[in-house]
């Protein structure tokens, strides 16, 4: 018998009772799975904490499932709305295009635009041969005849290439002129390259057009016996202005395109201008044809929008200020932000679900390994109850979303200090592209993804799952710890997510007295960052549980959240970088990378922010000073000695894996107070290179007193207040012990004073609240 | 060895007080990683010129200038594959005559064409008479080509069916008068029937056994034309057929006449040679070579029944030969079916190298030079010819068409010999191979990775190893870190892991692919119980590998 593995994926993350929720799920080796409902209580099942913990819960979803293989569309490709076939041209043509490929010598055939059927071998194309270059090809269902360029095509150098061919005569002819300034290509001038190629040929007959194949870009229509049709011929790279005209251009009208001239109208058929369309605040999936017919093309898997184009120049560096030179539309051949699988259940919440982190838990078979997956969604309360609120960070799950650190990224072990620990999860999603991958991976192509969502199988939000890199529970695994404090202590609580602030900003939090957010809290929208401000500001009061905190700067269309963008740029500390000129959001036309670059720095919100990282061993935190100011006393009420936290599960110590620290100079409150700070953290620790213009030895553990977690507390306008801990193994060192630990104790203290109405004890500002936000409970 | 040298190393950790930071441990004494850079910088190894020089001409690309390319009407097929390319050296834009073999051809079959005009006159009787007898079995030996190259079947009886075509189209033309041009078909029919008996036990009998079967047959021919009275037992062979040379012409005329009729026919068996080897039937052959016919035949394709048809067309096609050859000398001989021709025929073959149409007709054309033009040296020139066969077989692995990948081969050989003598590797890349390395940084990269590796070999010590089995990520001393930095930071290609077989409960060694979407693969069965056993497993593995590098 097969293998039995079971994936799957939920159309929603956050809903509330009563909402409807749908299910997909794909399954190999077996037709049914037992799916139950379960509220996930803890996920890290390290054998010195209480292990995996869930709750079943009664719904009419739970029982037998009926399940299938599904199939996921993997690669990015326009295809262009054509109902009255304009594109199905039999007899003369010319097809053009500015081209940027990234993986020419890929191996196989890539297909840049055409109306060609893979399957059946009718139509044409024009694409790039298994061999790397350029080629044209026609087909009447029997035979292809074809006509390729004389030399392989450069990687990352823009071209402008058309195919022309005469239907009368039969002439083919191939047009490729490199289009390389000084700054859009690889290569500079001075690089003896020889980038033209013109090459021409008589074809012994013309397409043969079938009437339902779509014309697409950087990709072709196939077809398989179980899936029926799919896109296959995938191109890696870039493709500026396109155009389909019904007659062979002369090669005079040709270089008129390429030397950036209008089109010629005699004879279009269509025209992509990728240019078109663009707004101030991003840009669409629909590229929009300005020839006669309006055959606008629609993206699919999201191709990147807002990339350099051919006539990039150096001199902007956001679509915004000149949107003709960023035509660029890139193309992956393994790009994937949905998979599209069909329902498998549709599920009306019960009205009498309390708010917490639930999952589907869906078994095949033994339900053993990866017979068993867990889709996770977190439930808000129709209208908030509690005081206490738990923020999931979302957005950094859709960042780590199925990374592959451990198998692809060679820093990782000198980074984690460790060899990764694999498991059989890990292995199934680095051989099967289908599942997409994170904002931490590059593209086989070698460029950064830079889009991830959840609607396709996220491992890394299973509840029990270790990151395979440094063998730890990583972001929801380890946030359970925190849920599950706040279950074990007893407090009454709802949670929340990252897409509920991003949706409803301030709103949503506003109506709770505290908020904890989770242990590695770096991902934020501007919005997000917003909402977060103007809580504390109005007097909210906010738990920092993490550390790596308010870092990157990410965006989400509203009417997609469940797809986020993120461009890496500025500093070391990122897993890829953008490249010159694309560091702008596609979605909100802001500048991606960290907050730093914006002078946003973490600190100005929480007080701390990132430090620096390593995997060797965790540290306990060291009192400070402030920490015995009476004023303070509250926060280590009942904590006997200097030393808090030298246990956890997260490399045993409650400070390490990432940490972070005050730094006045990056905006952390002038009246905060550092109530420990943990140190001695090995050289395997290295300083985030905000902390210093250059490199040097001195970046590590032992050298640098900025690697450190600052477990730090200020008090905000209206009664507001922060505690931050600095630290992502704070969470992991509350189950310690039953939970009952010094840890765990502080931790109570702060949760204990924020959510007592009034002004906090020890307080300076005594004096009424009146901008405050209005509070469920008084 | 003892674990305890006296030096101590200092955890600078110690002073915070950390539960697992020790105060100090046995480590070894300093080595400066400058040693190695010293030693080599002080070799005196000779260093000799590298890289290839090109000696022959490469045509310019067309860039900007169009290139029209030319087809062979009516197929796809370009009039010569030409490749455009980058030279990897110099990036300039070159064509390569990927195939030249049609320019050889051009001009060997001109220059065969042009001949006659150039044979010198006290030799012309002998060169032309020669040359005509080179057509017929150069037309022969390309079909036998057919039957032995590319469909894989052993088989001697060619002259047989040859033989036997041209005894009965003698014998019905001697009989009934008919005129020249009837005896090819007629000899086809008899081809096509003879080739049909013999194609059945083709399928069931494998090589040597088959071999044997038609060696017999052939034997059996020779008997039975030899002492048939019909087929002129008395007199040698069957003649008096009509030729197509017109008895009226000059001896030059007629002797130019069966030249270039013998030229044509040749051209047939090419052309016939290039149909059946370079389409459909070829190709289904060229994916069954021998030993992998079981393969072949998972995949789908039909061999056996291509190798039917290719044995059927072939020996229609000697049968046409056959009458032809009665049509050229007006009747047979006995001798076609002498064991000697078998072995003639053979001889062109394996001269010129089997599975080519070019290694059939040049062996043809050498083998028939020193039968026919050479013949006053007598029985010696059969020493010779067999010489030359025993010195290809010995020598050569696949004819006088294999000798310059043979000897490619042979050279690349002596050259990696001469090298290995000469150089101490050691991991760096050999100066051969650096030349022809695309990424220039790559020799470095092996370079700074040998002479770390040297450096680190001094560093393994069983403090070392201690050291790491009690601290397995924390702070390390200077030496383990060295050593630590250098497995941790290498390529992912077969970089050891640890692969979770059950989590907290076991776990194993596996390396990593580095290709991505492939597995890693387990390295060994041994299980470990904790992570940190696995990890401490995986650090003695990469130093064993160290030392054995």
């Amino acid at each position: 018998m097969a293998q039995i593995k079971i994936f799957g994926y939920a159309d929603k993350i956050s809903v509330k009772p009563g909402d409807t929720i749908q299910f997909h799920v794909s399954a190999d080796g077996t037709s049914t799975a037992e799916a139950h409902l379960v509220r996930l209580i803890h996920g890290d099942e390290h054998p010195h904490g209480p292990g995996f913990i869930e709750e079943e819960i009664d719904c009419v979803a739970n029982g037998t499932w009926q399940v299938e293989k599904q199939f996921t569309q993997v690669g990015a490709f326009l295809e262009a709305t054509d109902p009255d076939r304009k594109l199905a041209l039999d007899g003369s043509i010319t097809l053009c295009a500015f081209i940027w490929p990234t993986w020419p010598d890929v191996g196989h055939r890539q297909c840049l635009l055409g109306r060609w059927d893979n399957d059946r071998n009718h139509g044409y194309g024009l694409g790039i041969n298994p061999s790397g270059r350029l080629e044209f090809w026609v087909g009447c269902g029997n035979e292809i005849d074809y006509l390729q360029a004389e030399l392989p095509l450069q990687k990352q150098a823009w071209y402008f290439v058309a195919a022309t061919f005469d239907a009368r005569s039969g002439r083919a002819t191939l047009y490729q002129e490199g289009v390389v300034n000084r700054y859009n290509s690889l290569l500079s001038k001075v690089a003896p390259v020889e980038y033209r190629s013109h090459v021409s040929e008589m074809f012994r007959f013309r397409q043969n057009n079938l009437p339902d194949t779509p014309f697409l870009v950087a990709g072709s229509r196939d077809w398989h016996a179980l899936r029926g049709h799919f896109v296959s011929q995938l191109y890696c790279g870039k493709i500026d202005r396109c155009g389909v005209f019904d007659r062979a251009l002369a090669r005079e009208e040709l270089d008129a395109i390429r030397a950036g001239g209008k089109p010629p109208s005699d004879g279009m058929v269509a025209y992509w201008d990728t240019t078109k369309g663009y707004t101030d605040r991003g840009i669409g999936d629909l590229v929009i044809d300005i020839g006669p017919n309006q055959l606008d093309a629609k993206g699919y898997n999201r191709p990147v929008r807002a990339q350099t184009g051919y006539n990039w120049n150096g001199r902007n560096d956001c679509f915004r200020l000149a949107p003709h030179e960023y035509g660029g539309i890139e193309f992956h051949a393994d790009a994937m932000i949905d998979s599209n699988w069909k329902a498998t259940k549709t599920l009306e919440l019960p009205e009498t679900l309390r708010s917490g982190a639930y999952a589907m838990r869906v078994r095949g078979g033994d339900g053993e390994g990866l017979a068993e997956e867990y889709i996770v969604f977190f439930v808000r309360p129709r209208t908030p109850t509690a005081r206490i609120a738990l923020l999931f960070s979302t957005a950094t799950y859709l960042a780590y979303a199925n990374e592959r650190f451990a198998t692809d990224g060679q820093i990782v072990q000198p980074m984690a200090g460790q060899p990764p620990t694999i498991s059989e999860v890990d292995i199934e999603i680095y051989e099967n592209p289908e599942f997409g991958a994170g904002c931490y991976d590059t593209h086989a192509d070698g460029a950064g993804v830079c889009y991830t969502s959840y609607r396709r199988p996220m491992v890394n939000m299973r509840p029990k799952y270790r990151i395979a890199a440094f063998d730890l529970p990583w972001n929801f695994p380890a946030d359970l710890s925190i849920l599950a404090w706040l279950e074990h202590k007893g407090y009454e609580y709802d949670v929340l997510t990252d897409e509920d602030v991003h949706l409803e900003g301030v709103a949503a939090m506003a109506p709770y007295a505290c908020i904890l957010n989770s242990t590695h809290p770096e991902y934020h929208s501007e919005r997000m960052l917003d909402a977060h401000e103007d809580y504390i500001a109005g007097g909210g009061r906010f738990i920092c549980m993490g550390a790596n905190s308010f870092c990157c700067n990410v965006a989400f269309r509203d009417d997609e959240p469940w797809i986020m963008e993120c461009r890496k740029t500025g500093g070391h500390w990122i897993a890829w970088a953008a490249r010159p000129g694309e560091y702008y959001l596609a979605t909100t036309g802001q500048m991606g990378g960290i907050w730093t670059g914006f002078q946003r720095w973490g600190q100005k919100l929480v007080g701390n922010t990132f430090a620096g990282e390593g995997f060797a061993h965790s540290q306990p935190y060291r009192r400070m000073p402030d920490s015995y100011d009476p004023a303070l006393a509250w926060i280590t009420e009942g904590i006997e000695g200097e030393i808090i936290g030298d246990f956890g599960l997260g490399n045993g110590g409650a400070a390490g894996i990432e940490i972070d620290c005050y730094k006045l100079g990056f905006g952390t409150p002038p009246n905060t107070k550092i109530i420990a700070s943990s140190g001695g953290h090995p050289d395997n620790y290295i300083a985030h290179d905000e902390e210093g213009a250059h490199a040097h030895q001195g970046f590590s553990g032992t050298h640098n007193y900025i690697l450190r977690a600052d477990m730090v507390y200020f008090e905000a306008p209206n009664n507001g207040a922060v505690f931050a801990t600095g630290s992502i193994a704070f969470g992991s060192a509350l189950p310690v012990n039953g939970f009952e630990n010094n840890v765990s104790q502080l931790l109570s203290n702060v949760v204990d004073a924020f959510i007592r109405p009034g002004p906090l004890s020890g307080s300076n500002t005594t004096r009424k609240s009146t901008a405050g936000l209005e509070r469920v409970a008084p | 060895m003892s674990i305890d040298s006296g030096i101590k190393w200092r955890n600078p950790l110690f002073v915070w007080g950390g539960k697992r930071d020790v105060e100090e441990l046995p480590t070894i004494p300093f080595r400066s990683h400058k040693e190695v850079w010293e030693r080599t910088r002080r070799s005196t190894t000779k260093l000799n010129p590298v890289g290839r020089l090109r000696y022959y001409y490469k045509w310019p690309g067309h860039g900007a200038t169009m290139w029209n390319r030319l087809r062979y009407w009516p197929t796809r097929r370009r009039v010569l594959r030409v490749r455009g390319e980058y030279n990897p050296k110099t990036l300039r834009a070159e064509k390569t005559i990927v195939d030249k073999r049609p320019i050889w051809w051009v001009l060997g079959l001109l220059a065969l064409a042009i001949a006659p005009l150039f044979t010198p006159g006290d030799l012309q009787n002998t060169l032309l008479t020669a040359g005509a007898t080179f057509g017929i079995y150069a037309a022969i030996s390309l079909c036998w080509m057919l039957i032995m190259g590319t469909a894989g079947v052993f088989s001697l009886a060619t002259y047989a069916v040859v033989g036997t075509a041209a005894f009965v189209t003698a014998l019905l033309a001697v009989k009934f008068a008919l005129p020249w041009w009837l005896l090819p078909p007629i000899g086809a029919l008899v081809g096509l029937v003879f080739g049909g008996i013999i194609a059945l036990p083709a399928t069931r009998l494998d090589g040597f056994y088959y071999a044997l079967l038609t060696l017999g047959l052939n034997e059996l021919c020779r008997v039975y034309f030899v002492t048939s009275k019909e087929f002129g037992s008395a007199n040698g062979g069957l003649y008096g057929a009509r030729t197509y040379i017109p008895e009226e012409w000059s001896q030059l005329g007629q002797l130019l006449l069966a030249y270039y009729a013998c030229f044509g026919l040749m051209l047939l068996a090419l052309l016939l040679y290039r149909f059946v080897n370079g389409r459909r039937l070829g190709r289904i052959l060229r994916m069954a070579p021998e030993k992998r016919e079981a393969f072949a035949e998972a995949t789908g394709v039909n061999f056996r029944q291509a190798r039917v048809w290719v044995f059927l067309v072939s020996s229609a096609a000697l049968g046409f030969i056959g009458g032809f050859y009665t049509s050229n000398f007006g009747g047979v001989a006995f001798s076609i079916f002498n064991f000697d021709t078998v072995l003639l025929g053979l001889a062109m073959l394996v001269i010129g190298g089997v599975g080519r149409a070019e290694g059939a007709v040049v062996g043809t054309l050498i083998v028939v030079f020193f039968d026919q033009v050479l013949n006053t040296w007598g029985p010696a020139r059969f020493m010779i010819i067999g010489l030359i066969m025993l010195l290809v077989v010995l020598y050569l692995r696949n004819g006088l068409f294999g000798i310059k990948a043979q000897f490619r081969a042979w050279r690349d050989k002596k050259k990696s010999e001469r090298r290995s003598t000469r150089a101490e590797k050691g991991g760096e890349l050999l100066p051969e191979e650096a030349t022809e390395t695309e990424d220039k940084s790559v020799i470095y990269q092996r370079r700074h990775d040998k002479m770390t590796r040297d450096h680190l070999k001094t560093l393994v010590s069983p403090e070392i190893i201690e050291e790491h089995r009690h601290s397995l990520n924390g702070q390390h001393s200077e030496a383990l870190e060295r050593l630590l930095i250098y497995f941790r930071t290498r390529p992912q290609v077969e970089k050891y892991a640890i692969m979770a077989v059950e989590r907290f409960e076991g776990y194993r060694i596996v390396a990593l692919s580095g290709h991505r979407g492939v597995a890693p693969r387990v390295v060994e069965d041994r299980i470990y119980a904790t992570p940190d056993e696995a990890c401490h497993g995986v650090f003695m593995r990469r130093v064993q590998d160290l030392l054995e590098s």
